[in-house]
């Protein structure tokens, strides 16, 4: 069993965003492993623990993400790839996963798994157009995977907590939700062997491809805090203050 | 004159809202408007659209596509985009929508913008504006080549109240296969937390921490208040507290007299789940965050000194 496990990463859950023209400002702030990402690597690393697998993680991104892929080979994949070449900056979703894809068609993977959005861009669109440029199966947003006789079979997230079962078979690409597992971190002595394992770096030409194939067609002109609407009246003072004043409301409320 | 594409989408064997929330975006655009229908005995939903300003309907009724399989939609929708050439096509961000939407687009070669608010023009370009980073910021994003796709948020437009006649025209969807197999779809377990009826609710989100803050941090104000307690999606997912406390798309929609949001960002699904509330209170530390934009009423604080002080101060008001 071959998984490819597609990390993003991400400006941490707590940091200090501006915007600055078509992105934020990346000076500064500190950068995470994308959540929906981490589910998914931990989906591909029970299957290993379960049984035989390589766990292969991919990223398209500058140097700093070679970090999240060493986290990543720490939590127990088993080798990273991290494609980057500076004219990608700002890539749309179709970009990433062409080069996604040139990385993976020749590795024969059994099984993709990526996250159902990135906690940035809130795109929801690498995984199924990866799947198509691989010419695999997918589905979106699981929320349980088994496998078993050369299939996966998912329960996939709909609305108000309902669940929509699929039979998908092997090579596929799944997308995976919140919540799906329990979440290991690196331990110790995964970090130190994690130093061993092999990061492979490529550029555009390495995967046979050029500039003009990996153009993009969404461009953000702008990023910026939206204008605000009448939004909410803020209360003012101390812990106290605000607490009466509070208090005063929910009065009025007829709820006290 | 350009032409807009509309893939409507079918929930609980009726037209779902947001197909209609299209036809209005698309109807704004101006030019001709073609909508698609999918699905297996849908004649009458394709006649319902054609009155409710559907433009013309193709009808793709089709044994094939009763059950929602990204491999049959896909191939119908190609089908439809290649028979009708539109220069944009528009989804429904809904869990077909982003299955299905960037499988086509990869397909086509074409660009998409997902969870799109709204489509401007500007002279004869279009631009998308949807939210990022969580509803932090908005952006307007610009897609070269034709057709463009996007999806579009449901209720982010008011569904189309016009009724142009339209026609329904019966779409060949030729038997599409799929390699994904639908075997049932189960309905969410009612639980035993039934947050519809309460009349106050206090949810806590990832600000809270960790779980023993919902027992020593949260439950005091909730006790005092005669609440229900509420939570975000990430303090289910750790499994802080039973999915039967979510409040969300994916969790319960509820409409208590009082919400108060403790420690929650106000991503977009969390808030279709409880700006139907009477009065919303919102405890945020980030005076950006965008709960603040649905709340009646914001303290910018730590939570950790407000929650306790306005516990204690509820206890005291009550005697
Ligand atoms: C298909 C889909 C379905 C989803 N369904 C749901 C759903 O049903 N319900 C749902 O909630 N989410 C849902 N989500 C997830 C949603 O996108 C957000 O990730 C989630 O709502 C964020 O939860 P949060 O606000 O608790 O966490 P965060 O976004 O991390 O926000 C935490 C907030 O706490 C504040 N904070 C931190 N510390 C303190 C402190 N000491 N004092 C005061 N404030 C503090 C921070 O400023 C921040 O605003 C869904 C996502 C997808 C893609
Ligand atoms: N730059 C990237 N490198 C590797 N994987 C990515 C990248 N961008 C997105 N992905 C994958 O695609 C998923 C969906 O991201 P998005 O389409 O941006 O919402 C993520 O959860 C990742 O699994």
């Amino acid at each position: 069993m071959k998984i490819l496990v597609c990390l993003k990463q991400v400006p941490h859950k707590d940091a200090r965003l501006e915007a600055s023209g078509g992105w934020i400002d990346e000076g500064g702030i500190k950068f995470e492993i994308n959540q929906y990402d981490t589910y998914a690597l931990e989906e591909a690393l029970r299957i290993k623990d379960a049984g035989e697998a390589e766990v292969v993680v991919a990223t398209i991104g500058p140097d700093r993400t070679s970090q999240a892929l060493r986290t990543a080979l720490g939590m127990g994949a088993d080798r990273a790839i991290q494609i980057w070449d500076d004219s990608l900056s700002g890539a749309d979703s179709l970009t990433i996963a062409k080069l996604l894809a040139a990385a993976a068609k020749d590795e024969s993977f059994d099984l993709v798994l990526m996250g159902l959005m990135s906690d940035d861009a809130n795109n929801s669109l690498t995984g199924p157009m990866l799947a198509e440029l691989l010419g695999l199966p997918h589905t979106t947003g699981a929320m349980k995977i088994e496998l078993s006789d050369g299939k996966a079979q998912v329960e996939r997230e709909l609305e108000g907590g309902s669940l929509q079962v699929v039979d998908l078979p092997l090579p596929c690409l799944i997308t995976v939700q919140t919540g799906l597992n329990e979440v290991r971190y690196a331990s110790l002595k995964g970090i130190m062997q994690a130093k061993k394992k092999p990061l492979d770096k490529k550029g555009i030409s390495d995967l046979g491809l050029d500039a003009a194939a990996v153009a993009s067609k969404v461009t953000v002109d702008k990023l910026y805090v939206p204008t605000k609407g009448e939004g909410a009246e803020i209360l003012e003072g101390s812990a106290g203050e605000v607490a009466q004043q509070l208090v005063g409301k929910i009065k009025e409320l007829g709820l006290l | 004159m350009s032409k807009t594409l509309i893939v409507g989408e079918i929930q609980k064997g009726g037209l779902r809202e947001a197909t209609l929330e299209l036809v209005a975006m698309a109807r704004g655009l101006g030019g001709d408007v073609v909508s698609l229908v999918l699905g297996s005995g849908v004649s009458g939903l394709a006649e319902d659209l054609a009155k409710k300003g559907g433009g013309k309907v193709l009808c793709a009724d089709d044994a094939a596509l009763e059950n929602y399989t990204a491999d049959a939609y896909a191939s119908v929708i190609r089908k439809a985009i290649e028979a009708e050439s539109p220069d944009l096509v528009l989804f429904s961000n809904t869990p077909s929508g982003w299955d299905v939407a960037p499988k086509v687009a990869a397909g086509i070669d074409a660009g998409i913008v997902t969870d799109v608010i709204r489509i401007e023009k500007d002279g004869d370009e279009l631009v998308f504006v949807r939210r990022m980073f969580n509803a932090k910021f908005d952006s307007q994003l610009r897609v070269t080549g034709s057709p463009k796709l996007a999806t579009v948020q449901p209720g982010a437009l008011e569904a189309y109240s016009g009724s142009e006649g339209g026609s329904v025209e019966a779409f060949d969807a030729g038997s599409p296969q799929s390699r994904t197999t639908f075997v049932e779809t189960r309905t969410a377990a009612s639980g035993g937390h039934d947050l519809s009826k309460a009349e106050i609710i206090v949810s806590g989100g990832r600000g809270l921490q960790k779980p023993e803050n919902f027992e020593e941090v949260l439950k005091p104000l909730v006790e005092a208040l005669g609440a229900q307690m509420g939570a975000s999606r990430p303090v289910v997912d750790a499994g802080w507290l039973p999915h039967e406390y979510q409040v969300g798309s994916s969790g319960q929609v509820v409409t208590p007299k009082l919400y108060i949001a403790i420690g929650i960002s106000g991503a977009i699904q969390h808030l279709v789940g409880m700006k139907g509330s009477n009065y919303i209170v919102a405890i945020n530390k980030d005076a950006d965050a965008p709960i603040f934009e649905v709340a009646d009423v914001g303290i910018v604080a730590d939570l950790f000194d407000i929650v306790p002080a306005l516990a204690a101060a509820i206890g005291s008001a009550k005697g």
